[in-house]
This record gives structure tokens, sequence and C-alpha cells, in this order.
């Protein structure tokens, strides 16, 4: 397994900000080094909202929100000396999205983590990468925990968790 | 437009009503709707008896939004729940979460669980102004926990012989959770009073599906938790608290309690109960722990947990 090969997960938060300047901290100047920016789209549930026109508009913002972050990212890496033909960007948009008909790869939105472990699997990276938000454990138990899933799942790859 | 008297009349000719209202059809006001009203929709005609009231251990929650009615066309109890959008953080334990009320989550819910015993039935119709009524049958039965607090006998009796068959129902109601989650939906309130054993059949029957959340990294974490705390209740007769171990004749001290024996949310509530009854089998107290603060990891699926408690108690893994 080529633990140069990175798959950095993101979502739009600080963690993922810091998840990215470490990677740009360790892979930047270093020769050999290729990095996949992941994007696993969770959008707001359309239950949360009383009518569709309300719900797109939550979803249309979120997705601005990633797709801005994944554009900071980029910039950031590239600025930390990660060149642009070592780095990719794999958007994966939710299943649920009431934008357009999504592909055969579309997130269902039931386990961000299990989404990344895919992702790492199919892509053959040697290192996934993520940031953790620093909840405190009761949290961790009722809103689940990506870094925690991915920690106690990954086989044959090296884990960075960025706290 | 037919007026209450004449639709009783019409329908239920002999049924007493002390006053008649007015016959509604457009629900959205609904705090404006009482006793004596008729509320038409979905071509059935429900006469209101009250609201429906909700009682916890030190509340007593009017629901203004939900109307305990007689369906006038059968004369069947039903509940008529009509919309009420509202958002708000529920606690569990220190943590904070957001929660919507969601007609059309709850719409969606009952006509994926039509003809599923383990859960509530209904349907659902739109009132004249489109919002979405669901028409519930009303279940006859007991909350779980008042189920097993009811049971006379002591702990030891009640776990080598009442609790067995429990836990067998139990099994089968969470993997009816498991069932939701497979098509990808959340129950979203699993508290003890939200399964109920129905009188008659003895089924256990979950209720209420109308919460809604923020999206997370695990949709279905919180329903797991509750299902966890559930198997506490039954496993131990009682949710267990250093307040309440004298009521069961436990001594504290006795017990030798330590922080990580404690609910990793509800910090005040006991899961390693194999420390307040020795003879809760090994394999069965470390399904209990994985809720605990001492957990180093907790369940991912319903699947996993049920599993868990399958092998508890099967023979080779429960002496």
């Amino acid at each position: 397994m080529n633990f140069k090969k990175i798959l950095l997960a993101v979502d739009a938060s600080d963690n993922a900000m810091r998840a990215v300047e470490y990677v740009g901290d360790i892979a930047g100047d270093c020769a050999g080094f290729s990095v996949e920016l992941l994007c696993i789209e969770r959008l707001p549930h359309r239950d949360l909202y009383p009518d569709e026109e309300a719900w797109k508009k939550a979803c249309e913002a979120t997705r601005t929100e990633l797709r801005k972050f994944l554009n900071r990212a980029r910039d950031h890496l590239v600025g930390m000396g990660v060149s642009l033909d070592r780095l990719t960007e794999q958007y994966v948009t939710s299943c649920a999205s009431p934008f357009d008909e999504p592909g055969p790869a579309c997130s269902q939105g039931t386990g961000t983590a299990q989404e990344i472990l895919n992702a790492l699997d199919a892509g053959g990276f040697g290192t996934v990468v993520v940031g953790r938000r620093g909840v405190s454990k009761a949290e961790e138990f009722l809103f689940g925990s990506v870094s925690n899933k991915i920690i106690h799942s990954v086989k044959n790859s090296t884990v960075w968790v960025v706290a | 437009m037919e007026t209450v008297r004449g639709l009783i009349n019409r329908l239920r000719p002999g049924l007493h009503v002390r006053a008649c209202g007015r016959v509604v059809t457009d629900t959205t006001e609904f705090m404006s709707i009482g006793p004596g009203d008729v509320i038409r929709v979905g071509g059935r005609h429900f006469l209101v008896h009250r609201d429906a009231v909700e009682r916890g251990y030190a509340y007593k929650d009017n629901k203004f939004w939900v109307k305990k009615c007689m369906e006038l066309e059968t004369g069947e109890a039903k509940l008529l729940k009509l919309v009420f959008l509202e958002s708000f953080h529920l606690s569990y334990g220190c943590v904070k979460i957001r929660c919507y009320r969601s007609p059309q989550k709850e719409a969606r819910m009952l006509d994926l669980v039509r003809g599923d015993t383990r859960f509530m039935q209904g349907r659902t119709a739109p009132d004249a102004a489109g919002n979405p009524v669901r028409i519930i049958d009303i279940i006859s039965g007991k909350r779980i926990d008042l189920v097993t607090a009811a049971i006379k006998a002591d702990h030891e009796t009640y776990f080598r012989e009442h609790f067995p068959g429990i836990l067998h129902g139990f099994i089968k109601a969470c993997e009816a959770i498991g069932h939701l989650h497979d098509q990808g939906e959340q129950h979203g309130d699993i508290s003890l009073d939200h399964l109920m054993r129905e009188h008659g059949t003895g089924a256990l029957r979950w209720i209420d599906f109308d919460y809604a959340y923020e999206t997370r990294a695990n949709p279905f974490a919180l329903d797991l938790f509750g299902l966890g705390r559930m198997l506490a209740c039954i496993t131990g007769k009682w949710v267990h608290t250093l307040h309440t171990l004298g009521d069961f004749g436990l001594d504290p001290a006795t017990a030798r309690l330590e922080a990580g024996d404690f609910s990793c949310v509800h910090k005040n509530e006991i899961m390693n109960l194999r420390k307040l009854f020795p003879y809760v089998p090994e394999s069965l107290n470390r399904v209990l722990l994985h809720f605990a603060e001492s957990a180093e990891i907790g369940y991912d699926s319903v699947a996993e947990f049920v599993g868990d408690m399958r092998d508890a108690v099967s023979p080779s893994t429960s002496a």
C-alpha cells in the first residue's frame, strides 16, 4: 500500500481545514505524495422544512459552502507546495439531492465514515486523513463519530486524525 | 354543510354529545378545535373528545395538536395528529439536540410500516388546506418500563422468570427498528414511553415517529442509544440510579460503582448492572457496557446490537 497516496476527507468545518493544513505541511514539499480531496455531501433533510422551497434553499446554501471550502482547501494545498498534477478532487453528491439526478456513486447519507472507507478502498489509497471535532463522549455517542469509526475500521492503511 | 348534530343523528344515532360544535375541514388553527367539534378529513368524520395528554413522572403536557376522537362512521377511537411545525431542543444528559416535529416524516413512516404490527398503524389524509392529517389507531397498552416495574417479584425472581420472555419481545422490537434503518429511516424518539405492550396480544409496538433531526455522522446513533437505555431498564426492572438503589434494597457502597459504570450520556444511570445483580450474565452485561462511560466503542448498527443480545441469551454463553 502506498502511504504517500493520501485521501483527505473534508467537510466545511474548522477541523477539516486543520487537516488540510496538516497534509500541506507534511506532503507539500515532499516528492511522491499525491492528495485526493474527498467531500461527502450531507444536505439538510427534507423533514426539517415546511416546504420544498425552503428545503431547496437550505440545500443550495450547504452545497455552496462545501464547494467553497473545497476551493479553499485546494488553494491552500497548492500554496503549500502540492502541485496541481498531484491533487485531485472528489465531490460525492447526496442521493437525496433536490437538484439533479444523482450518479451511481451518490451518498446515501446513512454513514459518512463508511462512505469514506468505501472511497479509500476503491481508490487504493495508503493514507486517510480526517479532522476530529473534539466533542464529548456523549456527543460522539449520540451523533456518531467519523474519526472514531475510521480508526476502528481501517485495515492496511494509515490513519491520520487531526484534532 | 351538514351540522355536527345532523352528522351524529345520521352516523351515530343515540350517541350523547354534551355540546355540539362545528364541522372543521381546515385544521390549520388546531388550538381552536375542541370537544364537540367534528373534523372532516379523508371522507370521514371525527368527533373530537379532547386534546391528548402526555404524562411523565413529573410532568403533564397537553398536546393541543393531537385530538382524541371517535370516527363517526365506525365508532372507533382514533388519534388525529394535526400539523404542528415546531423545532425545539431535547436534552440527553448534558447534550442538547435540536429536534424538528415533522408531519411528512410521520406520514411517510406510516406508509412504510403499514401492516407491520410492530408499529402503530394509521393513515394520512390531507385536510381542505392540504395539511397532512395523520389518523392513528389507538393502541391500548402499557409502556414497557411500567410493565416491568409492575411485576410483583424481587429482582432475581423477575430476572430468572420474567425477563427472558420480555427480552425475547424486546429483541423483536429492536429488529423492527433495524428494519426502519435498512429503509433509511429513523424512529427518532426511542424512549421508554414510546414502546407499548399491547393489552390482549402482549405484543410490543412502537409509537410516535414524528421527530426529525439535523444530518449527522451516524443518523441512527440516537435510536441505538435509546435501545441501549431500554435494555438497561428491562434488565434492571427499572432505570437504576444511585437514588433508586435503596428502593431495591441495594447498597451503593457494596456495589462499588465507578464513573465508568454509568451511562455515557445520562451520567446518573447505571449500565453496569452486574455490579448490582451478580446473576446478570457477563455476556449480557457486556452489551450494556457498550453504552457506559467506560466503553471504548459503541454499536454502529441495530444488527450488531441484536446479534450480541442473541449471543448473550444463547445457552452456550448465558451461563
